[in-house]
């Protein structure tokens, strides 16, 4: 469930068809993800999932979607 | 109609931002709330022999600055009740049709990503500077918002510059050109070739006519209404620009006062130089536009002076009054759907 959420968030955040996103992708080097992509992401995800504020220092450790979708779910559970 | 003004940020401010505003809202007949320090504002506001705030401006108090050295980053995290803050938050909430700013490049660009957004679809936002009327008031699109490019996000530039040309510069059919090292298809890296494949083929879609490649000599005699390039070369193609005219005034200046032949040749042609300084002059066309923001953003010259801020809340107006944004918002599907067919097609 949280990777379908995250899918929906991800392509339209990166202008791409959901069902090229899969628990592999790389935010840097499959879809091109800068700083402030991360950034912008990071809010994004604080709103869909409602998570208070992701920490900042997790962030360069979440490299693909796999890694994102595990982390969300870690919280929410 | 009622702009935002963050009225703290750039060198000259806050005397010359609220002197602006006060010239802009007398001129245009808009609303102007000034965001920033109320207490400074008002002193700027006595300075200028008013005894109270003049119709037409409201202030919205905020108490931190984002100056030049801050990091992007800080309008989002450690200064919240900055004036730039605030400001976006204001016009994400509909208080005000269009922002300017004179304040940090990268910080505006970062709070107006995230507090303001991008049209849902484009890729990134990008700079992009008017030319002076003598250049035909063509658009440089990206002049230093994206460092690295891809040939969809320089597509979706010519898509956006288009727009802006057509619809707040009224240019009927606007012809864009990619900036390059040749005008021949095969100059360039491989991101120019790649690019000039994908504009030729949106092109024939009927948005924009694209005119080819660009060299950077040919910018400023008016041969295309949008220049399309990477933040990276489109950065040093406009402090170039810049520092060429800098120079070649300075020159002109040390030759006319030589002696007093050259003075008085000087007299003679003296009328024709300041028509010409006022042509060239940044000051009458505004600021640079943030352009793939869902709402629009003015990013004024740091050095802005009160004439630069009146004209940046005139060339405001002017977007907000236009459909230059509902038009992006409107074909954001025609567009991804071009761009996709050009990448087959190409």
């Amino acid at each position: 469930m949280v990777f379908e959420r995250l899918k929906k968030l991800l392509a339209e955040q990166f202008v791409i068809d959901e069902d090229t996103i899969t628990m592999e992708t790389s935010f840097q080097e499959d879809l091109g993800a800068d700083s402030l992509d991360i950034v912008e992401l990071a809010m994004a995800v604080e709103e869909e999932f409602d998570i208070p504020e992701l920490n900042e220092e997790d962030l360069p450790s979440l490299v693909t979607v796999g890694d994102l979708t595990r982390y969300i779910s870690n919280i929410i559970d | 109609m009622k702009i935002i003004v963050d009225a703290m940020s750039g060198d000259n401010a806050p005397f010359e931002i609220v002197k602006g505003a006060v010239m802009a809202v007398t001129d245009s007949g808009a609303d102007i709330i000034l965001v920033g320090k109320g207490e400074e504002i008002l002193r700027c506001i006595e300075k200028l022999g008013m005894k109270n705030i003049p119709k037409g401006i409201e202030i919205a108090h905020t108490s931190e600055i984002i100056t030049m050295e801050d990091d992007p980053s800080a309008v989002i995290k450690e200064k919240k009740d900055s004036s730039m803050t605030v400001a976006l938050n204001m016009l994400s909430d509909g208080r005000g049709e269009a922002l300017v700013s004179a304040g940090n490049t990268g910080a505006l660009l970062t709070g107006s990503t995230l507090i303001v957004k991008r049209i849902r679809g484009i890729r990134r936002a990008a700079l992009s500077p008017v030319l002076p009327e003598d250049f035909g008031n063509s658009i440089i699109i990206d002049v230093g918002a994206n460092t690295e490019c891809t040939s969809e996000y320089l597509v979706q530039f010519a898509y956006m510059g288009a727009s802006y040309a057509r619809n707040v510069l009224d240019k009927g059919n606007p012809k864009i050109a990619l900036l390059n090292i040749g005008t021949e298809e095969t100059k360039g890296q491989p991101l120019h070739r790649e690019t000039f494949k994908l504009l030729k083929e949106a092109s024939s879609g009927g948005m924009f006519d694209f005119i080819g490649n660009m060299e950077g000599r040919d910018i400023l005699y008016n041969k295309a209404d949008v220049i399309v390039c990477d933040g990276f070369s489109g950065n040093i193609l406009l402090k170039t620009i810049e520092g060429t005219a800098l120079y070649m005034a300075e020159e002109l200046k040390g030759i006319f006062t030589k002696n007093i032949w050259s003075k008085l040749a000087a007299g003679i042609v003296k009328k024709d130089i300041l028509k010409l300084k006022k042509r060239l002059d940044y000051t009458e066309v505004g600021g640079s536009v943030l352009i793939g923001i869902s709402k629009p953003v003015i990013k004024a010259h740091g050095s802005s002076d009160a004439n630069a801020i009146k004209n940046a809340i005139g060339q405001a107006i002017k977007i907000a009054r236009s459909r230059f944004v509902e038009e992006i918002v409107e074909s954001i599907d025609n567009i991804k759907a071009m761009v996709e067919n050009s990448e087959k097609n190409s």
